[in-house]
């Protein structure tokens, strides 16, 4: 029997791609491992083994196979269970041999397992084919008729592209049209090996056969592209159809085009076209790689109305100048509401220095109707108009001081940044706290010199009370570092139940570690803080345990005071999903500790369990705590389980079945594998135990380093 | 260093407040589409027939079934058909819909080819198991519809380039479910890294969540169920064959990596890889991909910048951790909608959008929105392409642990067959790409 041989039983081949393939799971290590051998391989296929040991051979052979392996994998093409997986190496094994194979099989095959074989010899492109193909041509099978021509589009020589060329009249409307597939990609080929005219004239008798519409969109790209700057009559061809299909592929076509002098085709017909036809095109125009020309755009914007002139407005966005900065100005005061939105949307995008120069001289003679937009604009484009701003927020109008602000927030200078916090902490108009407070926070997280920022923020936090102090906490907040955590601290530490509310959120969201000795010291005793505030505290600290970047002796020790500071069952067992989520003897300790408290007894034992697994140790000490107190009852069955490295496997089923009791945890007889089973299958080498199992029923699957404690997960 | 959280705490959003904000962030051009005027919405906020898409769903399960509430939320989708191999998925989808349009109209169909025959559809969403994404995509580029696909894309690398490829011939709109592409916070930060404001990249770091095999195999068999019921041919699609157990349907980790490797670093990679490809400026991926150790891989591109797989050391931002470093500063950002940034300089007066929980909204607005104007989604099939294939190369080295070089005209690996021999799978009969 095959199965007594030395390499292995259906579970051993099947294990040496199991690490890779099949489990799911398995760390990068468990994928290293030595190619399989391929006479081992080979003599799997030769065997009596089941069949899904001869699938993954054949997929070893894809990597690993030789022509060696190309008879043997031969004999598999007429098996309807293997024939996918035999294909898969005979694909990829290079050389004469399984090109033969794959094209002996085509004058035996029936079917779609023929059609398997036409289709590998297609992506080998094996030109010796054709005549095969071309035989299998009439079918009266049209899945076969049909994969042969597309095989022969994928060769592509002189004589599968005039058989091809023949079918374009088939009788046969599906034949006809992947003769038409098989057509274009020979006009690919052609056109690569630098023969246009050819690919031309295949393209054009694609488009003119009877043929699905998706072959002739397909042609026509072909042909217009292939003519390059005398296909835009083709393409203007495409706009103008009333078929949405040849107009959208007119449309994509476009954009693969640089632009140049035949654009003027293109242009010419905008006023022909409807109204939202143009507009795509205009955008398209824009779109594509090169340069375009500007004035082109700029008479559209000018010469056009709705869909069309926006286009063009957004177009001028993207490629315009100083030039364009008064028609973008009008554009913007425009009732069309999309007109407007698109305007201003590029007077943000317009490139150039000279434009924001335009900008500033056009707001400082601004009259009413235009002042606001240019306020936001400058504020958009960041420019530095500082004085500008500072003296529209003495203009009676809201509006025009809301806007002001805004780009103040977007602009402002580190150096005058106490022009916000006066709007602020003085407002001259109580109605612009709102917008004042917004600029103020906008302007303070961009400032390069934080701790200089917080420090002139916390002054002027410390003057205000109110809303407007619980606004300012905030915005410190938000700016961070040392003086802004110095500043929330104190706040945290007041007796202003408000601030103790922004402060314990902002400190419970807190972005660095430095966090972490604040949270402490407030979650002591005597600070006064109210409960639920307490309980944010607590929570902010375990967040940083959890989540931050750390050493291990760092983390312990947060682990350790956070053990202190939590009180609730809650908050412990949160602790313990850190301590499971970092294991270490130190984190196990800690995790013994928390048995003794009742409430979370099984948490606490789980996550011991769940360290002990993580660090492959059968913790004597752990046995006996487990074996005094139990575990949950369950039904449990050992399915299958397998012991080793790579492909050296040894089942171990009965071992474990042995072994396993009603629950969750099998307790072993020692700490080392090789013991409990009485084998070493892989000497010197790291090994795993994968055990497939049913708990109450339920099937699960888990896989374990080796001499790791046996804790099967819960199944779902 | 200084480190520094963005604050601009945002509530759930709307297609309205979406537009909105492409307007508030208008200093980072990389975050909001183009405008869709409201002129082609109705007074209701409904939308004529006419400019309405219509679209179908693929394989439709838990992440399908989010997606759909993305697509049923905005005005012009037309939800009108469902496949699904899985019957009761068919019609709990059929419900959804019906129930969000108040019809009957949605059609159910246990073929996928079938759906894709009609002429009306004229978008799909495709969120079956990672096994079909590629193969279903390029099955419904070649009908001639657009496609929303789920991620990851593709199996190999040769899937990857033939997906691009097919999208490009066939002119279809391809939005590969990459959404942290259409995050503002995440948008951002890789605008910082592909404009400069970094200095030059030197590093970038994607958390693979997990260097691990993923993928499902050949369990004993079990009573294959009626057809109707599930069809479980259709189910393992371009897969090898093996037979019905009732384990394998779990479509989210069938057949996932595909190949003799796969997992982890490609499901991930998907969203994290692909941001840090973003922040490169959607470059070529890398040409070198060492051997795993210490628990990462390093891959190095063309100019020398290094693409760092790494599970620890992330700053506590969430899932989907990535980091851009260059020579004059860095910026961090993760699920949960906040950035961190050497220097607050960095935000230069903008406000970023704090948007957590990586929601598909914008995501699918963005692919709706380049089904009509044809333009170039943000999860576009060259990105994506580019994207996987880093995974993929990645994977290789992972299974071969060996450094392995990459050609990036040939797309082959230099003198390493074994590794060539990873770059593609055979699909099962009768699929083909």
């Amino acid at each position: 029997m095959y199965k007594t041989q030395k390499i292995g039983f259906s579970g051993l081949v099947f294990a040496a791609v199991l690490g890779t393939w099949f489990t799911g799971g398995t760390n990068v290590q468990a994928q290293i491992g030595k190619a399989p051998s391929e006479p081992d391989l080979i003599a799997i296929l030769q065997s009596d083994a089941p069949d899904e040991d001869k699938a993954i051979a054949c997929k070893q052979l894809a990597v690993f196979g030789s022509a060696q392996a190309v008879p043997e994998l031969a004999k598999r093409l007429s098996d309807p269970q293997l024939a996918s997986w035999a294909r898969i190496a005979l694909e990829a094994i290079p050389g004469s041999e399984a090109d033969a194979a794959l094209r002996d099989s085509l004058g035996k095959l029936q079917g779609k397992l023929l059609v398997g074989a036409i289709n590998s010899v297609a992506f080998r492109r094996d030109e010796r084919s054709v005549e095969a193909l071309a035989r299998l041509l009439p079918n009266s099978d049209i899945e076969i008729a049909a994969s042969a021509a597309a095989a022969l589009g994928r060769i592509g020589n002189v004589a599968a592209r005039q058989l091809l060329e023949q079918r374009l009249t088939d009788s046969n409307p599906t034949l006809r049209s992947t003769a038409a597939e098989g057509c274009i990609y020979c006009a690919e080929r052609l056109l690569a090996s630098g023969n246009k005219t050819g690919a031309i004239e295949l393209y054009d008798r694609v488009r003119s056969a009877d043929v699905p519409t998706p072959r002739i969109i397909e042609a026509t790209r072909g042909a217009i592209l292939t003519r390059d700057q005398d296909g835009m009559v083709l393409l203007v061809e495409q706009l103008r159809s009333p078929d949405k299909q040849f107009y959208q592929i007119g449309l994509s076509t476009l954009r693969e085009i640089s632009p140049s002098r035949a654009d003027s085709i293109v242009f010419a017909e905008l006023g022909q076209l409807p109204p939202a036809r143009a507009a795509l095109v205009v955008q398209a125009l824009v779109d594509r790689p090169g340069a375009v020309e500007l004035s082109q755009f700029q008479s559209i914007a000018n010469e056009h109305s709705g869909l069309v002139q926006i286009a063009a407005i957004e177009a001028l966005g993207k490629i315009g100048n100083a030039s364009c900065v008064s028609q973008l100005i009008d554009a913007s005061g425009s009732t069309d509401l999309d007109l407007a939105l698109a305007a201003k949307k590029s007077l943000t995008e317009l490139a150039g220095d000279d434009v924001n120069l335009e900008l500033i001289r056009r707001l400082r003679a601004a009259d009413r109707k235009s002042l606001r937009l240019l306020l936001e604009i400058v504020g958009l484009r960041q420019m530095v108009a500082v004085e500008e701003l500072v003296k529209a927020l003495a203009d009676s109008d809201p509006e025009i001081r809301a806007a002001a602000l805004t780009s103040l927030g977007r602009t402002v200078p580190a150096d005058q940044l106490s022009i916000l916090v006066q709007q602020v902490a003085k407002p001259a108009n109580t109605e612009d706290t709102p917008a004042a407070l917004a600029a103020l926070k906008a302007a303070a997280i961009r400032m390069p010199d934080r701790e200089a920022c917080a420090a002139e923020l916390a002054t002027a936090f410390q003057r205000s009370t109110g809303t407007i102090a619980s606004s300012l906490l905030e915005i410190v907040g938000a700016v961070g570092g040392t003086q802004a955590l110095a500043t929330v601290e104190a706040a945290a530490r007041s007796n202003d139940g408000e601030l103790q509310n922004v402060a314990t959120r902002l400190l419970g969201d807190w972005m660095t570690i430095d966090a972490a000795p604040v949270l402490l010291s407030l979650a002591g005793p005597g600070i006064g803080m109210e409960a639920k505030y307490q309980v944010r505290v607590v929570r902010g600290y375990l967040r940083i345990a959890r989540q931050f970047a750390m050493s291990e002796t760092e983390r312990v020790s947060m682990c350790k005071q956070a053990w202190q500071i939590c009180q609730k069952p809650a908050e412990q067992k949160l602790l313990l999903e850190i301590l499971k989520r970092y294991p270490g003897p130190e984190t196990f300790r800690l995790a013994a500790e928390a048995r003794q408290v009742a409430e979370i007894k099984a948490d606490a034992t789980a996550a011991m369990l769940a360290i002990s697994q993580a660090l492959g140790n059968n913790s004597k000490e752990l046995e006996l705590l487990l074996s005094k107190d139990g575990l949950r009852k369950v039904q449990l069955e050992i399915v299958r389980a397998e012991y080793g490295a790579g492909e050296s496997q040894t089942e171990v089923t009965k071992v474990l079945q042995r072994l396993a009791k009603d629950q969750a945890w099998i307790p072993l007889p020692s700490a080392n594998y090789n013991e409990v089973f009485a084998v070493d299958p892989a000497p010197g080498m790291p090994k795993q135990l994968t055990i497939q199992y049913r708990m109450d029923g339920k099937p699960g699957k888990v896989t374990l380093a080796e001499n790791a404690m046996i804790f099967l997960p819960e199944t779902q | 260093m200084v480190q520094r959280e963005t604050v601009n705490r945002a509530p759930k959003p709307s297609r309205r407040r979406f537009l909105k904000t492409t307007l508030s962030a208008a200093g980072v051009a990389t975050v909001g589409p183009m405008i869709i005027p409201c002129s082609a919405l109705g007074r209701n906020g409904t939308v004529p027939p006419s400019e309405r898409i219509v679209v179908a769903g693929i394989g439709i399960g838990n992440r399908g079934t989010y997606d759909l509430g993305c697509f049923l939320e905005q005005p012009d989708v037309q939800f009108a058909a469902v496949c699904d191999v899985k019957e009761a998925r068919r019609v709990a989808v059929k419900k959804i819909a019906d129930d969000r349009q108040g019809n009957t109209d949605c059609r159910m169909y246990r073929d996928f080819r079938e759906l894709l025959d009609r002429t009306d559809i004229d978008a799909v969403l495709i969120a079956t198991g990672p096994n079909w994404h590629a193969t279903a995509s390029i099955y419904a580029a070649r009908a001639g519809k657009d496609i929303y696909c789920e991620k990851p894309c593709t199996k190999n690398i040769v899937q990857s380039l033939l997906l691009a490829e097919t999208m490009r011939r066939t002119g279809r709109i391809f939005q590969a479910g990459t959404q942290r592409r259409n995050l503002p916070h995440f948008a951002f930060a890789c605008a910082l890294a592909r404009s400069g404001k970094l200095g030059k990249i030197k590093r970038v770091f994607a958390h693979p969540a997990g260097m691990q095999a993923m993928t499902s195999g050949w369990l004993a068999p079990e009573t294959e169920p009626d057809k109707q019921v599930v069809d479980w041919d259709m189910y393992l699609g371009p897969a090898a064959w093996r037979p019905f157990n009732p384990q394998l349907l779990d479509g989210f980790n069938f057949e996932k990596g595909g190949g003799l490797v796969g997992g982890g670093v490609l499901e991930w990679g998907s969203h994290c890889v692909d941001l840090c490809q973003w922040a490169m400026g959607d470059a070529p991926p890398p040409i070198e991909y060492d051997a795993p150790r210490d628990g990462q891989l390093v891959a190095r591109y063309e100019n020398g910048a290094e693409l760092i797989f790494r599970e620890k050391d992330w700053i506590p931002l969430g899932s989907c951790p990535v980091r851009f470093e260059g020579e004059t500063g860095w910026v961090e950002a993760g699920d949960s909608g906040k950035m961190v940034l050497s220097s607050p300089e960095l935000l230069a007066g903008r406000e970023v959008q704090e948007i957590g929980d990586y929601p598909a909204t914008f995501h699918v607005r963005d692919f709706l929105d380049c089904v009509k104007t044809r333009g170039v989604p943000k999860g576009n099939a060259n990105a994506a392409c580019n994207a996987h294939i880093a995974c993929h190369a990645a994977n290789v080295a992972l299974y071969l642990n060996r450094q392995i070089k990459l050609d990036l005209k040939t797309h082959e690996f230099i003198n390493d067959e074994e590794a060539n021999r990873l770059r593609s799978e055979a699909l099962r009969e009768p699929w083909r790409l």
